[in-house]
């Protein structure tokens, strides 16, 4: 059953129509992957989903329920983990992730614990220090805290982990994974190693509409463009055995890339036929699957 | 309301921390010690100050030489440097992003104006008292008289002028994301009403009575039911003007 639906929604800011009838469902407990380019209007999504945005038209239902812009009964579903989280810098953590507690109505009996098992899980002191002498890894680490704290049915994550070094990347993504089945999560992000690592379902949005929406291992063979890249000692070789193997194969440098549609061992076996016929011996060659920055390269061209 | 009620407690520890609770303090205590002393020694700095063949012939000062002194300091600069404070309440958290977080999580903007209303009008009632009972303390010292027999009733007026000052910079903190806009709004409400008290039929009614019909209150040479229309649409304007800034928040992207 979907707990986010997003049915023919539409914005536009000025002359400018960023979203000309968005339609997609997020199934409960799954993590949606939500890339796109710069502009494309990720955030808006985000926001309308969040109530922060007016929707020109269309609907969104979360659980069934409609969103309304600035209504805020569905919010405490919902949490929000934006890019540049922005903090009250005189407040220490303990005290921040009590207010946000407060707000969305976790016992006040209960509230103690989970602040405390919630900052032992992103690592930050459970101390007096304030806010503004943190690091931007270390705020991220504390928007992921306040987010969790009320162990949301909806996580929405807006490019969570751009300030965070490959460490605290690798712990984030784990952690966003820990959740799978329990939380259902939107995660927008430019890395798409990010999304391919953790999402169930990814949904490519472009020119305002979402181009692709299905799980990756679906769009992997909906846009399979599986390749074998023979590398040669010098440009000329590669120049040469470019011009032997055909219209399919792309120069790049030293390197020939041979794209192919059904089989590995025919193709591979005949490529290499050619050229070993002709006396050009590659240094290496590799088949390479489809990855997400290819069907993303495809479906946005 | 819970949410009005905790989102009241992070906006006085806010005041706390940043010290404007602090800076309003030592602001407000000079000002309340400053009053009744100046009063006290003017004629003698007159009189150190002119030369000998020329003698400035000064009454003795009376209590209503320090209370004048006071609401001149309350009205000229005080209640300007409040409004400094709370300039920046709502546009300094709508421009750095810090309401998001919270408005996600289920906070009405409603709770977020009337908290800050009611913190800011909390610090108002403050700087106005701290001031009040020192001058009155001083200017019992100084000047035991029966000069000025209603000192409370001159101050209520400050304190009701307070409700309509403090809506009026937070609506225009509202309006903008710059931090200068609510000090801009009631320094432009202040002076037009101040151009309406030249009309005399609006004199019954503008809320600035409340700030220049102070010292006659304390003197009693007027009664306080001559203001009350103006302390009425003090109120009511008040009510108004909050309420606007509601509905601008309901409207501003966060």
């Amino acid at each position: 059953m979907a707990l986010l639906e997003l049915h023919d929604v539409k914005k536009s800011f000025g002359d400018k129509q960023v979203l000309k009838g968005l339609n997609f469902e997020v199934p409960e407990g799954s993590i949606f992957g939500f890339v796109g380019e710069n502009g494309a209007g990720k955030t808006t999504t985000m926001k309308m989903i969040l109530g922060l945005e007016t929707i020109d038209s269309g609907n969104i239902l979360i659980d069934g329920t409609k969103v309304h812009y600035g209504n805020s009964n569905i919010n405490r579903e919902i949490e929000y983990l934006p890019d540049v989280p922005e903090y009250y810098g005189y407040m220490n953590p303990t005290e921040y992730l009590t207010l946000c507690g407060q707000l969305t109505g976790i016992p006040k009996r209960d509230l103690p614990n989970k602040i405390v098992k919630m900052l032992k899980t992103v690592d930050l002191p459970i101390n007096k220090r304030r806010i503004h002498g943190f690091s931007r890894g270390m705020k991220q680490r504390l928007g992921i805290a306040q987010a969790l704290l009320n162990s949301p049915r909806l996580l929405i994550c807006d490019e969570p982990t751009s300030a965070l070094d490959p460490i605290g990347r690798s712990e984030f993504l784990s952690l966003l994974a820990s959740l799978k089945g329990k939380t259902t999560i939107i995660f927008s992000t430019h890395i798409l190693n990010d999304v391919e690592r953790i999402s169930d379902r990814v949904g490519i949005l472009h020119d305002g509409i979402l181009k692709a929406n299905d799980s990756l291992d679906n769009l992997k063979q909906q846009y399979a463009k599986s390749q074998i890249i023979f590398e040669f000692e010098s440009n000329a070789l590669a120049q040469r055995a470019n011009q032997i193997i055909g219209p399919k194969s792309i120069l790049k440098q030293r390197k020939v890339i041979l794209n192919y549609e059904d089989d590995y061992h025919t193709n591979a076996e005949s490529a290499l036929k050619l050229l070993l016929k002709n006396h050009l011996v590659p240094i290496s060659m590799k088949s390479q699957e489809t990855s997400l920055e290819d069907i993303f390269m495809e479906v946005t061209s | 309301m819970r949410n009005t009620w905790f989102f009241i407690r992070k906006e006085s520890l806010e005041s706390l921390r940043s010290y404007h609770l602090l800076i309003i303090a030592i602001v407000f205590i000079i000002f309340g010690i400053e009053g009744p002393l100046m009063a006290k020694l003017t004629p003698d700095i007159l009189k150190m100050a002119s030369s000998s063949s020329f003698t400035i012939k000064m009454p003795d000062p009376t209590s209503i030489d320090a209370w004048q002194q006071y609401y001149k300091n309350m009205t000229q600069i005080g209640i300007f440097v409040l409004v400094v404070i709370f300039s920046g309440t709502v546009s300094g958290e709508v421009s750095r992003g810090t309401l998001v977080n919270l408005v996600t999580k289920g906070l009405s903007r409603y709770s977020i104006i009337i908290a800050k209303y009611f913190v800011a009008y909390m610090q108002w009632c403050f700087a106005i008292l701290i001031t009040f009972l020192i001058n009155w303390a001083y200017t019992a010292y100084y000047f035991p008289d029966n000069k000025t027999p209603n000192v409370w009733s001159g101050m209520s007026l400050l304190i009701i002028f307070g409700l309509m000052f403090v809506a009026v910079t937070i609506f225009g903190s509202t309006l903008s994301n710059s931090n200068y806009m609510g000090f801009l709004t009631a320094v432009v409400v202040f002076i037009i009403l101040t151009l309406l008290n030249l009309f005399k039929e609006f004199k019954h009614y503008n809320p600035i009575a409340l700030v220049t019909d102070n010292m006659s209150l304390i003197k009693g040479t007027k009664q306080i039911d001559t203001i009350m229309p103006a302390i009425w649409i003090t109120i009511v304007s008040s009510i108004v003007i909050i309420y606007l800034a509601i509905l601008i928040l309901n409207k501003k992207r966060l």
